[in-house]
C-alpha cells in the first residue's frame, strides 16, 4: 500500500504542476470523505420532504460528535502506527463515572468542572495504555483489548444497569447554540478540535507522531524520543475519548454503561473513510470527522429510502464500500493500477513476452549448504533445536506458561482439573472453535491484514447447513461441502475487495459482515430453522470412552496448520507478505493470488466453525458467532504473533487458544461478579503479554 | 479535473442508490406515518418480536390506518438517537421502539414529544415521563421463579445461575430479585454463576465451561434467564434419564416447552432432545407480543383514546401443571389455553413461544412466525 506514495515521489520533478498534483493527492482521503458526506447530505435534503432547518442541522451535527470525537483519538493512534480497541469502554466509563458522581439537586454544574473531570479520566485510560505500549513496548492490540476488559468490568462497578443523572447545564451548553438560530455549539466544539488539531500536527510532537507512523526505527535514528511520542499519542487519544464521553452525558443527560461500546467497530469505519491508513504516517483528524459524520447520516439515508429492515446491514455495507471506493476513481488508485497491469499482462502475451513464454532455465543461486559439503564437516554446523527455534519458542511460551499456570488455579480453586481428563476434553472441545479460527485469523494477520466478517459468515454458514440438513445424516454429505465453499468464496470476495479494488481490509471485511447479516436474515426469515443431524451431535457433544471425536479434528487441525505454515510455499509466502508486500512482490511472489487465498481460507474456517457450532449446541441461531470476533484476535496476538504481520507461529495461537478458554472456565465455575471476571481476564491477558513485549533494538 | 471525475462518480453512486428502492408515494395521505425503531435484528426474539409489529399493522383493523415502516439501530444508542431524531423529522405521527438504553433516549423523546409525536417503547422502558412505556416487571420475574426453584428443592441444594447481558436493566433487576429470594434461604447454595448473554448457544458454553470441573450429579437446579432448553439436553448427553432431569426455572423457548410435556404425548415433528420429556420447568418470558401491542395502543391514542403511560403486562408463567399443546395456534387457541407450539410447525427450538395477550387478537402464531396477522 505504501507503493502509490513512493512511486508519486519518485515521479515528481521540479515544475509547480505535480507538486500541487501531490499536495491534493496527499489530501485526498480528506477530499474524498468530504464529497462522500456532502453527497450524502444532499441525497438526504433532496429526497426528504421539506427543506432542512437549522433545527435539523443542530440536531445532525451534535448526533454525529460523540462519534466524531471518538474517532479524532483514534486517528491519532492509527497516524502512530498503533490501534486502540479501548475507545468504546473509555466513553462508556466517563459516562458511568460522570453520571453516577453528579448531584442530582444540582442543575447548574459546572461544565468546564465536569468537562475536565471526563477529559482527565479518558486522559488516565490512555496513559494506562501508553504506558504498556511505549515504555513496556508490548503489542497495542493485545494491551489496549485487556484495557477495554478492564475499564468494562471498572464500569460496571461504577453502575451496574442504566441511570444516574447528568445536570442539564451540561446539555444546554453543549446540546445548544453558539449563535442561536445559525451555529450549534457542537460543530464550535469540532472546529476547536480541528484547530487544535492543526496547531498539534505542527508542533515538533504532531510532526513526531507522522515520523513514528511512517517508520519508527529512522524516528529514532533522527534522535526523537519515540517512546515518549507514543506515550503522549495514547494519553491524547484518551483524553478525545474523555471528550467524547462528556459529549454522551449532556447528549443523553443519564448514564448507560453499555452506551459506549458499540461504537467500537463504528470507530474504525469512521478512521479509515476519513483517509487514514492503519498502520501509520498517512491521514487526518479532519478526515475522520466527516467519515464519522458519513456513518451517521447512513441512518438518515436508510429512513428516507425505507429500507426494509433486512436490507439496512446490506445497504450500510455497500454505503460503505462504495463511500471507499471512491479513492479507486483517481488515476493512480489500486483498482486503475490494476487494470494498466491487465492490460500490459495482455500486450505482453499477444507479443509473446511473458516470462514463461520465455523458455525456462534454472537460474537459482547456488548456495552452499549440507549436500554440497560432502566430506567437509567443518563448514556448515547446523545449529541446535533451541537456537533454531529460540525466536518461535520465546513467542509462544508464555502463552503455554501461563496455561499451565491457570491450570493449577483451577485445581487449587475448583478442584478436578490437574488429573481430570474429563477437563481437559471439554476444554479442548470449547478450544476447539477458536483453535480453528485462529488458523483462518492467523493467515489474515500474518500477511497484515484482519477478517472482521467472521461473525457472519460462522452465522451464515451455520444456519444454512442447519437448513439444509434438518437432522438428516444423509443431507450432510452435500450440505456440508457446499457451505464449506460458499465459507471460501466469502473469503474469496473479501480477498478480491481487497486486492483489486484496493479497499483496506478493515472495512471490506466490515462491509461483506453486514451483507452476510442481512443475507442469513433474509434466508432464515428472522427465525432459523432446522437442526444439526445426529452425526454432526455425536461429534460435537458425545463422550465415547471419555473422549469427544471433535478432540481428534483438534490435533489434526493443529499438525496441519503446522505443516501449511511452516513447510509448504503457501506459507513462506505468508510469512514474506507480512514482512514486507512491496520486497515479496520484487521476489517474484504473486501476493495477490496468495493474500486472496489467505481470506478464502480464513473463511473456510469460519465456515468449518459455523458447522461446529450447530453440531455443538443442535441447532444454529442468529448472531452465534458474535462472540468470536475479538476472541478470534486476542488469541493469535496473545501466542505471539505480530498484528501488523510477518511474526507468528500456529502452535503459539493454539497455546492463546487454550490460555484464553481455561482462563474463561475457571472464571465460569466462581460465582465471581462479571464486572471483577471482565477486570481479572483483562489483566490476566496483559501479563501473559508482558513476556511478549518487543526487545529494544 | 480529478476533483470533477470524483464528483460525477459519486454523483453516480447517488443516483445508482436512489434507484435501488422505489421511493415511498403519498397515496397514503390520510394514514398514520408510525414507524418502528428495532434495536438489533440479529437475534430470534427481535426478529419475532418485529413479525408480530408487521402482523399487527396489516391487520383488517389496523391496515387502512397504519403506515408502518421499520428501521434497524443496531446495538449502538447513538444511531437510535440520530434514527428517532430522522423519523420525527420525516413527520411520525408515532414511533414505536425498542428501547437500546433507558436512560440514552430521554432527550430525543423529549424532543419527540414536544414535537407531538407519541414515542412507544415496548419491552423495555424509557424513563422519560411522556414516553408509554408497555413491559413486564422484571423484579417479579426473578422473584417468582427463584420462588419457584427454591420450592422445588425444598429450601436446600446447589444451584447454577445463568444470567443475561450483563449491564442491562433487565438482567440486573432480574438477576438481583432473584438473588434476593435465594439470600433468604440459607439452604440454597449459587456453586457457579455466569454469563449468558440470553442466547441458548451461549448458554451451552457455559455450561460447558462450569461443567468441565463439575458433573450434573453434583448439582440440584439451575436458574437461567435463557438456556433451560439447552441445559436439559446436555443432561440427556450425558446420560442422565429424562426422570433425572433436575427444577429449571428459564425462558419461554418452544423447545423448553415441548420438553414440558409428559413423556409420550404426541407431538408431530418432535426428535429428542426437542420433544416431551416431562421435564421440571418454570418457563417465563418478556413477551414478544409486546411490539404489536405497543402499535395497537399508538394508534388507540392516535384515534383520541385513553392510553395509560405505563403499562404493566401480566408475566406470561407456564407450569408443568399449566403446560398445554397448540393444534395449529390460532388466538383463539391461545385463549383457550394452550401455550406451547408444534415442532413441525415451529423448527427452531430456541423460538419465543409466550406470545399470547388477551389484548391482541390481531396475532396469533402466523404473526410472530411469518408476520401475517390472524383472519
Amino acid at each position: 500500500m505504501n507503493s502509490s506514495a513512493t512511486e508519486q515521489a519518485v515521479k515528481q520533478p521540479n515544475n509547480e504542476f505535480p507538486k500541487k498534483r501531490m499536495r491534493l493527492g496527499r489530501h485526498r482521503g480528506l477530499i474524498i470523505a468530504l464529497v462522500a458526506f456532502t453527497s450524502l447530505f444532499l441525497l438526504v435534503d433532496i429526497i426528504s420532504p421539506g427543506p432542512i432547518s437549522y433545527f435539523e442541522i443542530s440536531f445532525l451535527s451534535s448526533g454525529g460528535t460523540t462519534l466524531a470525537l471518538a474517532a479524532v483519538g483514534e486517528t491519532i493512534v492509527i497516524l502512530s502506527g498503533g490501534f486502540d480497541l479501548s475507545a468504546g469502554a473509555v466513553i462508556s466509563l466517563v459516562n458511568a463515572v460522570v453520571a453516577s458522581n453528579m448531584d442530582p439537586t444540582d442543575m447548574n454544574a459546572s461544565v468546564p468542572l465536569w468537562t475536565f473531570i471526563g477529559i482527565c479520566i479518558g486522559a488516565l485510560a490512555g496513559a494506562f495504555n501508553g504506558f504498556f505500549i511505549a515504555f513496556l513496548r508490548l503489542q497495542p492490540i493485545v494491551v489496549t483489548l485487556s484495557t477495554m476488559f478492564i475499564v468494562q468490568g471498572i464500569t460496571l462497578l461504577v453502575m451496574d444497569k442504566p441511570g444516574g443523572f447528568v445536570s442539564p447545564s451540561l446539555g444546554n451548553f453543549y446540546m445548544g447554540d453558539a449563535i442561536p438560530e445559525f451555529l450549534p455549539m457542537s460543530i464550535i466544539l469540532l472546529g476547536v478540535v480541528i484547530l487544535l488539531w492543526l496547531w498539534i500536527k505542527n508542533t515538533r510532537f504532531g510532526i513526531g507522531i507522522y515520523a513514528i507512523g511512517s517508520d519508527p526505527e529512522s524516528a529514532r535514528s533522527t534522535g526523537l524520543r519515540v517512546d515518549w511520542i507514543r506515550f503522549g499519542v495514547y494519553v491524547l487519544a484518551g483524553a478525545f475519548y474523555g471528550m467524547a464521553g462528556v459529549f454522551i452525558s449532556a447528549q443523553t443527560g443519564s448514564g448507560d454503561p453499555l452506551v459506549g461500546n458499540p461504537l467500537l467497530l463504528q470507530i474504525f469505519a469512521a478512521v479509515v473513510l476519513g483517509g487514514a491508513r492503519l498502520g501509520g504516517g498517512r491521514g487526518g483528524c479532519v478526515g475522520s470527522i466527516f467519515g464519522a459524520y458519513i456513518l451517521m447520516m447512513v441512518v438518515n439515508v436508510l429512513l428516507v429510502l425505507n429500507i426494509s429492515a433486512y436490507f439496512a446491514t446490506i445497504a450500510e455495507g455497500v454505503i460503505l464500500i462504495l463511500a471507499v471506493l471512491g479513492s479507486s476513481v483517481s488515476r493512480d488508485s489500486i483498482l486503475a493500477q490494476h487494470i494498466r497491469d491487465l492490460r500490459s499482462r495482455i500486450a505482453a502475451f499477444m507479443a509473446g513476452t511473458l516470462p514463461r513464454k520465455l523458455g525456462s532455465k534454472n537460474t537459482r543461486l547456488k548456495l552452499p549448504g549440507i549436500t554440497d559439503t560432502k566430506g567437509q564437516n567443518n563448514t556448515v554446523v547446523v545449529p541446535g533445536f533451541l537456537s533454531r527455534h529460540a525466536e518461535t519458542l520465546r513467542y509462544a511460551l508464555p502463552a503455554y506458561i501461563c496455561f499451565i499456570l491457570v491450570i493449577l488455579v483451577t485445581q487449587l480453586v475448583l478442584g478436578n482439573a490437574l488429573f481430570s481428563w474429563n477437563y481437559y476434553n471439554s476444554l479442548i472441545v470449547l478450544s476447539s472453535f477458536l483453535a480453528i479460527l485462529a488458523l483462518g485469523q492467523g493467515t489474515v494477520i500474518l500477511t497484515g491484514g484482519l477478517d472482521l466478517s467472521i461473525p457472519w459468515t460462522i452465522g451464515l454458514c451455520g444456519i444454512l447447513l442447519a437448513g439444509m440438513v434438518k437432522g438428516s445424516d444423509e443431507a450432510l454429505i452435500y450440505a456440508l461441502p457446499l457451505v464449506l465453499f460458499i465459507g471460501c468464496l466469502i473469503g474469496v470476495i473479501n480477498g478480491l475487495g481487497i486486492v483489486f479494488l484496493g479497499i483496506s481490509p478493515i472495512v471490506m471485511t466490515l462491509a461483506t459482515n453486514g451483507v452476510l447479516q442481512g443475507l442469513a436474515l433474509i434466508y432464515s426469515g428472522g427465525t432459523p430453522d432446522g437442526f444439526s443431524s445426529p452425526m454432526l451431535r455425536w461429534f460435537m457433544t458425545s463422550k465415547d470412552y471419555g473422549v469427544t471425536p471433535v478432540v481428534f479434528l483438534v490435533a489434526l487441525l493443529a499438525v496441519v496448520a503446522v505443516l501449511l505454515l511452516g513447510r509448504t510455499p503457501f506459507g513462506r509466502r505468508v510469512y514474506a507478505i507480512g514482512n514486507g508486500q512491496r520486497v515479496a512482490e520484487l521476489s517474484g511472489i504473486n501476493v495477490d493470488v496468495t493474500i486472496v487465498l489467505v481470506y478464502a481460507l480464513s473463511g473456510l474456517c469460519a465456515a468449518i466453525v459455523g458447522v461446529l457450532l450447530t453440531g455443538f449446541s443442535g441447532q444454529a441461531s442468529l448472531g452465534m458467532g458474535d462472540e468470536y470476533l475479538l476472541p478470534s484476535i486476542a488469541v493469535v496476538v496473545v501466542g505471539g504473533a505480530l498484528i501488523t504481520g510477518g511474526r507468528g507461529h500456529y502452535l503459539g495461537m493454539l497455546g492463546g487458544v487454550f490460555l484464553l478458554t481455561s482462563l474463561l472456565t475457571l472464571l465460569a465455575g466462581t460465582t465471581l461478579p462479571y464486572a471483577t471476571r471482565a477486570i481479572l481476564f483483562g489483566l490476566v491477558v496483559l501479563g501473559a503479554v508482558i513476556a511478549l513485549r518487543e526487545r529494544r533494538t | 479535473m480529478r476533483l470533477v471525475s470524483k464528483v460525477a462518480s459519486i454523483a453516480m453512486i447517488a443516483i445508482f442508490a436512489l434507484g435501488l428502492t422505489s421511493i415511498p408515494t403519498d397515496a397514503a395521505a390520510k394514514k398514520y406515518k408510525i414507524f418502528l425503531s428495532m434495536s438489533f435484528i440479529g437475534n430470534d426474539w427481535q426478529a419475532e418480536a418485529a413479525n408480530m409489529v408487521k402482523a399487527m399493522a396489516l391487520h383488517k383493523n389496523l391496515a387502512d390506518k397504519v403506515d408502518l415502516q421499520i428501521q434497524v439501530a443496531g446495538p449502538n444508542a447513538q444511531r437510535q438517537i440520530q434514527q428517532i431524531n430522522a423519523m420525527v423529522q420525516a413527520g411520525a405521527d408515532a414511533i414505536v421502539v425498542y428501547p437500546i438504553s433507558p436512560t440514552a433516549l430521554n432527550s430525543v423523546v423529549k424532543n419527540a414529544c414536544a414535537r407531538g409525536v407519541l414515542i412507544f417503547a415496548y419491552d423495555g422502558s424509557i424513563s422519560e415521563p411522556c414516553a408509554y412505556n408497555i413491559s413486564i416487571d422484571q423484579l417479579e420475574a426473578g422473584r417468582v421463579t427463584a420462588e419457584w426453584l427454591v420450592k422445588k428443592l425444598d429450601g436446600k441444594g446447589d444451584i447454577i445461575v445463568i444470567t443475561g447481558v450483563p449491564g442491562v436493566s433487565v438482567d440486573t433487576l432480574r438477576t438481583k430479585a432473584a438473588k434476593d429470594v435465594f439470600a433468604k434461604h440459607p439452604g440454597i447454595n449459587i456453586v457457579a454463576e455466569s454469563v449468558g448473554m440470553w442466547s441458548q448457544a451461549v448458554a451451552r458454553t457455559e455450561l460447558s465451561k462450569i461443567l468441565a470441573t463439575r458433573n450434573w450429579d453434583s448439582i440440584d437446579g439451575l436458574w437461567m434467564q435463557v438456556g433451560c432448553y439447552t441445559a436439559n439436553a446436555m443432561q440427556l448427553e450425558s446420560g442422565k434419564k429424562p426422570a433425572d432431569l433436575m427444577p429449571c426455572a428459564g425462558e419461554g423457548a418452544n423447545g423448553g416447552r415441548i420438553q414440558m410435556l409428559p413423556i409420550g404425548t404426541e407431538v408431530e415433528g418432535a426428535s429428542s432432545p426437542y420433544a416431551p420429556l416431562n421435564a421440571p420447568r418454570i418457563s417465563y418470558a418478556s413477551p414478544p407480543y409486546s411490539g404489536g401491542y405497543a402499535l395497537k395502543l399508538a394508534v388507540a391514542k392516535l384515534d383520541g383514546k385513553d392510553v395509560p403511560q405505563e403499562i404493566v403486562l401480566p408475566l406470561p408463567i407456564v407450569t408443568n401443571e399449566t403446560i398445554q399443546l397448540c393444534n395449529e395456534g390460532t388466538w383463539a387457541e391461545m385463549k383457550a389455553g394452550c401455550n406451547a407450539f408444534l415442532p413441525s410447525i415451529v423448527p427452531n427450538p430456541g423460538w419465543f413461544a409466550s406470545i399470547f395477550s388477551e389484548n391482541t387478537p390481531e396475532i396469533g402464531l402466523n404473526g410472530a412466525l411469518v408476520g401475517q396477522p390472524e383472519l
